[in-house]
């Protein structure tokens, strides 16, 4: 049953993102798609309550004589909810100004992409999601800057990516054990921005709309690829470089962050840092580092779109966003600053959030492996949460005059109040969310997670 | 000399920093969701009585402690979360080192609660202001408490944050906002120190709780590393993030401006509790510091330097906030030697005489002069002048240069930023332009934005 849900969900998301099931005006729009995903959310949210975490290795789906290989098992079986709760974000907190009608089919057809990726284990349609969801993105910047600019950049770098993927994929079908794997990173490394191959990501946040960055970044693809189809599969003698690489990215862009003055530069940054963060723990030589990974995945796909969206209504509020001087005032848009601001402590693990033990996690699982990155880790979480606090003071206070912007609305502060339940109440029952995750609470258990999350794609293997 | 641990020492420790949490998590989700403020008159004896439980609560304990001469009353809940052989332990521990300062802790911030009441009466921010007084006073309340390094990390974290946000609670003033932002970007950058200390205490002693390793210690410690160049590892990073929390040198620049919060605040901080926890922290390290003499030396010296520039900056500041602020660095100073010198019980009583005069210094330093002028009133005559003996003992040709110097803070602050932080932020500003002209080349000239509304195929054609 979990095996269906989320593909359920993203056919009903696809059928709203392709035909004509939205309302013509855009707050009509913008509430039907939102319910359409409070939907999703309670249906996937209740398929796993109810069948929980299946021990089995994955299933095939059949639909007439055509199998598909679907898993339930590690992100299967959270990631669903986790981007139902993107949507419902992303959604509810789009605004005219930024985002037409058009845009919010476009975040729909992603998210359904998104929810397809982390169902099915099928390596050509994994291919066929992974080259669609960029093209979705590039049509929007397309159609809004024209061919050249954002959209040429954003071109290069993911025409790259989907090339390396589908060699990648063909490789590994002809039994290529070391250049697949190599390439399948390489083509992550595009897809999540890591350096070097990140230039296109801070125009690409700069520019488009924040509901489309959110709906593109916010799952994270590239992860549910390094866990979920590379898994063991890479081998160990070349897996050694992921932390190192990860780390350097991670305190690079943490730097960079820090010295933006355009809110929306320093936000593309703080989200690149804190996904290599992620990269730290999927190297598969720590357990530990495994679990607090898969963690801050969730933790970042929650927390930096409830950032990123509050910037966004911030922005359609008040204009180009600037962290060159300060420009707000705290007491009149209370809300939105205690939003805007425990989203952001939240991305860097601040205690009391989900995010301090995945974050604690990592850093103590890293250790054991890679101490340097730990150490990295460790400086970077602190740079990012400079940034964090400082485009707080910048954009909510230091400003005597008021320049009229309203506080949250309620369809905007419902929203956010979702994200915080989740964050703040994964954060007080964590061993719980763990055992059902990861089946591995118990400190004297030997029991790998890496067993229980990893899919290899082997060509060999027969269809269970 | 036993650990005690019943439900009900259990409950009396849960309850040090449960009671003010609870406070501030309910008044702030009743903000949230109704978007109202509650009764001024309502929010104050909300946090009277939770901090009046709570000093109720560690006198209680302190008692039981003395009563029965055991070494620690003890709450272990478990751990918090666990993989594999990491678990994060949830241990509170009451003895004689955390009970004298959860005991004082709740004192000030309950007199701290009162005295404001008045004080921001009708101010913009006074429910702002409370919550953060009870986040803060939970957060002191579990360092303290802590049984591991862990727990004390989570607190540690809390009471940064309360601090940056009280500093800067005239938000609507830049400066203010500036400093806060100085003060959080020295915190952070201090924090790393306790992270990575506690995350290596895990890889070398397989975990960062509070024993009594040595008989002869009067209150739990932190294991010591069998190997000395752990111990001397973790000992440099407490140190480090110690000098941020407690305003030692180079890094002590944040202390004068924090002034720029309220005064009841400023009082509670940055003259009682928020800048003795580096000291608490290094007393809690004290067998590491044992067992690496360089860490100890370095303590002493850090502390020394500090005492020695704070009192001559001291003197030559020309308001009363400031000067306050240089004071409580000197004698924070003081109580790093003593700490370095292995004085511990003088470092404690140090700790608490210091932080109850200071905070009532801060608190009476809005009225300085009319107090001032009450006293030459009494006296019948002018208060005669004070700090004339470093005249005495300094030559007078050294005179001028040692004022130029103190009216630059020692030049410090200007070393830090023009060495440490504007090479940094100048070589990513760098890398940052030529990342963009990267991007311009790649991507072309763009052109200008247009909308895609009117681009859907299922929009309605006008």
């Amino acid at each position: 049953m979990t095996d269906l849900a989320p593909l359920l969900v993203a056919a009903i998301w696809i059928a709203f993102a392709c035909g004509p099931l939205l309302p013509a005006n855009f707050a009509a729009a913008r509430k039907r798609a939102t319910l359409v995903c409070f939907v999703a959310l309670l249906a996937t949210g209740l398929a796993w309550l109810a069948f929980g975490r299946d021990d089995s290795a994955g299933g095939v789906l059949s639909i007439g004589g055509w199998h598909l290989r679907v898993s339930n098992q590690g992100f299967a079986g959270i990631a669903p909810m986790v981007i139902s709760a993107i949507g419902v974000v992303a959604m509810a907190m789009s605004d005219s100004l930024s985002h037409s009608r058009l845009t919010l089919r476009r975040m729909l057809a992603l998210l359904a992409v998104a929810m397809g990726f982390v169902a099915v284990r099928e390596p050509a349609m994994l291919a066929l999601l992974w080259t669609l969801s960029p093209w979705i993105v590039w049509t929007e910047l397309r159609e809004r800057f024209g061919r050249r600019g954002v959209a040429q950049l954003f071109a290069v770098y993911h025409v790259a990516s989907v090339v390396l993927f589908l060699a990648a994929i063909a490789l590994g079908q002809l039994g290529w054990t070391v250049l697949s794997p190599l390439l399948f990173l390489a083509a992550i490394g595009l897809r999540e921005a890591v350096l070097p191959g990140h230039s296109w990501f801070p125009r690409f946040v700069e520019m488009a709309p924040l509901g489309l960055v959110v709906a593109f970044i916010a799952p994270q693809l590239g992860v549910v690829v390094q866990v979920e189809v590379l898994g063991d599969a890479l081998p160990a003698d070349l897996a050694w470089f992921i932390p190192y690489v990860g780390g350097a990215t991670a305190l690079i862009a943490a730097a960079l962050g820090l010295v933006q003055t355009s809110a929306r530069r320093s936000l593309a940054y703080l989200l690149m840092s804190q996904t290599a963060i992620v990269s730290l723990g999927l190297d598969g030589s720590s357990e530990i580092a495994r679990v607090g990974a898969l963690l801050l995945w969730q933790v970042l796909a929650l927390a930096t779109t409830g950032f990123a969206m509050t910037l966004s209504v911030l922005e359609a509020r008040r204009g180009a966003l600037s962290l060159a001087n300060h420009s707000g005032s705290f007491a009149r848009t209370p809300r939105m600053a205690a939003g805007f601001m425990l989203m952001g402590l939240a991305s860097v693990g601040f205690p009391t959030t989900l995010g301090f033990i995945a974050e604690d996690l990592l850093a103590q699982g890293a250790m054991e492996t890679h101490p340097i990155s730990a150490f990295v880790l460790i400086g970077a979480t602190a740079l990012n949460g400079m940034t964090v606090m400082r485009a707080f003071f910048r954009l909510f206070s230091g400003h005597r005059i008021h320049t009229g912007e309203t506080d949250l609305t309620l369809r905007e502060s419902c929203a956010l109040t979702l994200l915080l339940l989740a964050l703040v109440l994964g954060g007080l029952a964590p061993n719980w969310l763990i055992s059902q995750e990861f089946g591995a609470p118990d400190p004297h258990s030997n029991r790998s997670v890496a067993d229980s999350t990893a899919v290899a794609i082997d060509a060999d293997a027969p269809a269970p | 000399m036993t650990v005690l641990s019943s439900a009900w020492t259990t409950a009396l420790l849960i309850a040090l920093p449960g009671l003010p949490a609870a406070v501030v998590f309910v008044l702030a989700v009743l903000r949230w969701a109704t978007g109202r403020r509650a009764e001024e008159k309502v929010v104050a004896i909300l946090f009277g009585v939770a901090f009046a439980g709570v000093t109720l609560a560690s006198a209680v304990l302190a008692y039981q402690l003395f009563r029965t001469g055991s070494l620690a009353l003890e709450a272990d809940l478990g751990h918090w979360f666990a993989v594999g052989h990491y678990e994060f332990p949830l241990r509170l521990r009451g003895d004689r080192l955390s009970l004298p300062f959860a005991l004082f802790t709740s004192i000030l911030v309950g007199v701290i609660a009162t005295f404001s009441r008045k004080y921001l009466h009708r101010e913009d921010g006074f429910h702002r202001f409370y919550l953060l007084l009870g986040l803060f006073g939970a957060g002191v309340e579990l360092v303290v408490l802590a049984g591991s390094l862990d727990l004390v990390f989570f607190g540690w974290e809390i009471v940064g944050l309360s601090s940056v946000l009280l500093i800067a609670f005239f938000h609507d003033r830049p400066k203010p906002v500036e400093h806060a932002l100085r003060t959080f970007v020295t915190y952070r950058a201090c924090d790393v120190g306790l992270l990575a200390a506690i995350v290596w205490m895990h890889a070398s002693t397989g975990g960062s709780s509070l024993t009594l390793a040595d008989p002869s210690l009067r209150w739990p410690g932190l294991v010591v590393p069998s190997e000395a160049r752990d111990a001397l590892v973790v000992a440099f990073l407490l140190l480090w993030a110690s000098i941020g929390k407690s305003a030692q040198l180079p890094l002590g620049g944040w202390l004068p401006r924090a002034m720029e919060g309220p005064t009841p605040s400023s009082a509670i901080f940055y003259g009682a509790i928020s800048v003795h926890l580096g000291p608490y922290l290094l007393l809690r390290a004290a067998p590491v510091l044992e067992a690496a003499p360089i860490a100890a030396w370095a303590v002493v010296a850090v502390g020394l330097a500090t005492a020695l520039h704070a009192t001559v900056v001291g003197r030559v500041q020309s308001d009363i906030k400031s000067a306050l602020a240089y004071a409580s660095m000197t004698q924070i100073g003081l109580i790093f030697v003593e700490i370095g010198l292995g004085l511990h019980l003088l470092a404690l009583a140090h700790i608490v005489g210091h932080a109850s005069i200071r905070s009532l210094q801060i608190l009476r330093s809005p009225s300085l002069l009319h107090h001032h002028q009450h006293l030459e009133q009494a006296m019948g005559e002018q208060l005669p002048r004070t700090g004339g003996h470093l005249e005495r003992l300094i030559p007078a040709r050294l005179q001028p240069w040692l004022y130029r110097n103190a009216l630059e803070r020692g030049h410090v602050d200007a070393l830090v930023i023009d060495w440490l932080v504007e090479p940094f932020l100048r070589s990513f500003r760098a890398l940052d332009r030529w990342e963009s002209h990267f991007e311009e080349w790649v991507g072309g000239e763009a052109t200008p934005a247009r909308s895609t509304i009117g681009l859907d195929p299922f929009e309605p054609r006008r």
